[in-house]
């Protein structure tokens, strides 16, 4: 039973960046933060790497990567000067809850300089700064946006794993299979998309190149998409009409922030983010019956079933061969739900993971509105994975059904 | 130069000043932790792989690796005009690794492409404006 937080952690430690106030010279959020990080850490007698747990309002995972860290918790909450002390309670949840020991809580604004500088120098992701890392180092280089990027993966796995581009076709292929049964999903069918309906492996590869290997139909749908969950209490959970599904693991960390920081172009962060939630829920792939993995790209689904231990390194396109993750397959049912790739994706795909995950674990996902005979299977448990930004940032859920 | 259409970035003078200033003088200069003796790419002014805020800059070989690519057949701005183009990551020679526009290769050839991966790449300057030198890389075998 979870206890009360209060007492769970203490403050050790306090500093600041080497100059503070009118800096001439000029600065950015970033030395600011550097700075302060480096000063804490001394004081205190830990090394950067020691922290597990960055609390860091609205850069959260820029910092991390700044940094060198893969923090076992991220949280960029950034809701006003406040933030502060709210990053102090959600820091004392998550080391009550046993999950990190060392949390970091940071903060660099170049309020002074940037004036001088023209706003420059003030991070924030995206690119948007001119003096961000991406805005440097990667948008001179003409890519934009996620296919750009998330290409230069599936070319290394290829290069790596002899995986081809028919392995990875299958994959569409097989998830558009799951949007037939679904009546919302995007591309259903001929009457919901011109496109809609089943296609072939020779369809995907016939589809127009976006970046090179990745064709229009490797890569997910833009749509609007709205979707929220309730959480509760287990004392709660069951006093609802709806029924619970369990939360029997939960982890995260990060490998970069962009691109040109990813560690290993053919993996991501989600094996460390997977085991942790597998050792959590005191389960193993091998018990998971439903996977939901973040589709935003065929190759981003291929690298996460290998990464969420579903199969071998390399032969993450196994999975779908033959159809087998699709309707009625011989193997474990993914995406069920047409995935990014067919049923939905708005740019933040993770809500419609975590949405089907809750309908086939509560037996609702056949309720003729999300799915229609043959969308339902049979599962109690599923590994739920999101993947964000550029093959950056993952976060596991292994969910349970109610028995 | 004047003509030069395609993003041109605005160099950080405080987190990365050499590094711009250098490619302004054509030299590939880069940040190393003098603590325990690797370089780093983006520039900080701390190491990313040891924490130390002991950190000096060094003309780099300007050779390296190519890593992986993609050909972008989609692009905005400046850039749509070439398309199809090859982005490729450079592993350098020095360590870590960057993001480049590959020279020396066939967009239209791919599969080609693919057999050079881990081939040498050599670094190569281009004078976007009178204040902005970018490094572009090129494959040489």
């Amino acid at each position: 039973m979870p206890s009360n937080p209060s007492m769970a952690a203490a403050i050790v430690g306090a500093a600041e960046s080497d100059k503070i106030g009118y800096i001439e010279e000029g600065v950015t959020n970033a030395t600011l933060h550097a700075q302060a990080i480096h000063n804490v850490c001394d004081q205190v007698g830990i090394k950067i790497q020691d922290i597990e747990g960055v609390f860091a309002p609205g850069v959260a995972s820029q910092l991390a990567e700044y940094l060198g860290l893969q923090p076992k918790f991220i949280d960029t909450t950034s809701v006003g000067g406040c933030s502060y002390q709210m990053a102090v309670h959600h820091a004392l949840a998550a080391i009550n809850a046993g999950i990190i020991d060392i949390a970091l809580i940071s903060h660099g604004e170049s309020g002074y300089s940037a004036r001088k500088n023209q706003g420059k120098g003030r991070g924030g992701g995206g690119g948007a700064d001119p003096w961000s890392p991406g805005a440097q180092y990667e948008t001179p280089y003409g890519t934009s946006g996620a296919p750009s990027n998330y290409s230069h993966a599936m070319t290394r796995h290829m290069h790596r794993y002899g995986s081809t581009k028919e392995d990875f076709a299958q994959i569409a292929v097989t998830t558009r299979d799951w949007a037939t049964l679904n009546p919302r999903a995007v591309m259903h069918s001929r009457e919901t998309h011109p496109a809609g309906g089943p296609i072939t492996v020779q369809d995907v590869l016939d589809s127009r190149v976006i970046s090179w290997p990745l064709n229009l139909l490797d890569c997910c749908l833009v749509t609007d998409h709205g979707g929220a969950v309730i959480i509760a209490s287990a004392e709660r959970a069951r006093s609802f009409k709806t029924k619970p599904v369990w939360i029997a693991g939960a982890a995260e960390t990060q490998d970069h922030s962009i691109m040109t920081e990813m560690r290993d172009f053919s993996q991501t962060s989600a094996h460390i983010s997977a085991r942790a939630a597998y050792k959590m829920a005191g389960m193993g792939p091998s018990e998971m019956e439903l996977a939901m993995l973040y589709d935003s790209f065929t190759i981003t689904a291929a690298i996460t079933a290998e990464m969420v231990g579903l199969t071998k390194l390399g032969e993450g396109p196994s999975l779908w061969e033959g159809g087998k993750a699709g309707p009625g397959g011989s193997g474990i049912p993914v995406n069920t739900n047409g995935g990014g790739l067919s049923f939905s994706h708005s740019g933040m795909y993770g809500m419609m993971l975590l949405a089907e995950a809750y309908r086939q674990l509560s037996g609702t996902a056949e309720d003729g509105v999300h799915g229609i005979p043959g969308k339902q299977t049979n599962a109690k448990t599923a590994v739920v994975n999101g993947t964000g930004g550029v093959l950056s940032v993952t976060s596991t859920l292994v969910l349970v059904a109610d028995d | 130069m004047a003509d030069y259409k395609k993003p041109i970035p605005d160099g950080d003078p405080y987190e990365a000043g050499p590094y711009w200033e250098g490619l302004k003088q054509n030299k590939f200069m880069l940040p190393r932790c003098v603590d325990c003796n690797r370089a780093h790419f983006y520039p900080r002014i701390l190491c990313p792989l040891c924490g130390s805020r002991n950190i000096e800059w060094f003309e780099a070989s300007g050779e390296g690796y190519l890593h992986t690519f993609a050909v972008q057949h989609r692009a905005f701005g400046g850039w749509a005009e070439e398309a199809p183009f090859i982005t490729a990551f450079i592993d350098l020679k020095e360590g870590d690794r960057m993001l480049t526009v590959l020279r020396g290769a066939d967009p239209t050839k791919p599969e080609e492409l693919m057999k050079k991966i881990g081939s040498l790449c050599k670094v190569e300057f281009e004078k976007a404006n009178d204040n902005v030198t970018i490094p572009f890389w090129r494959i040489v075998d």
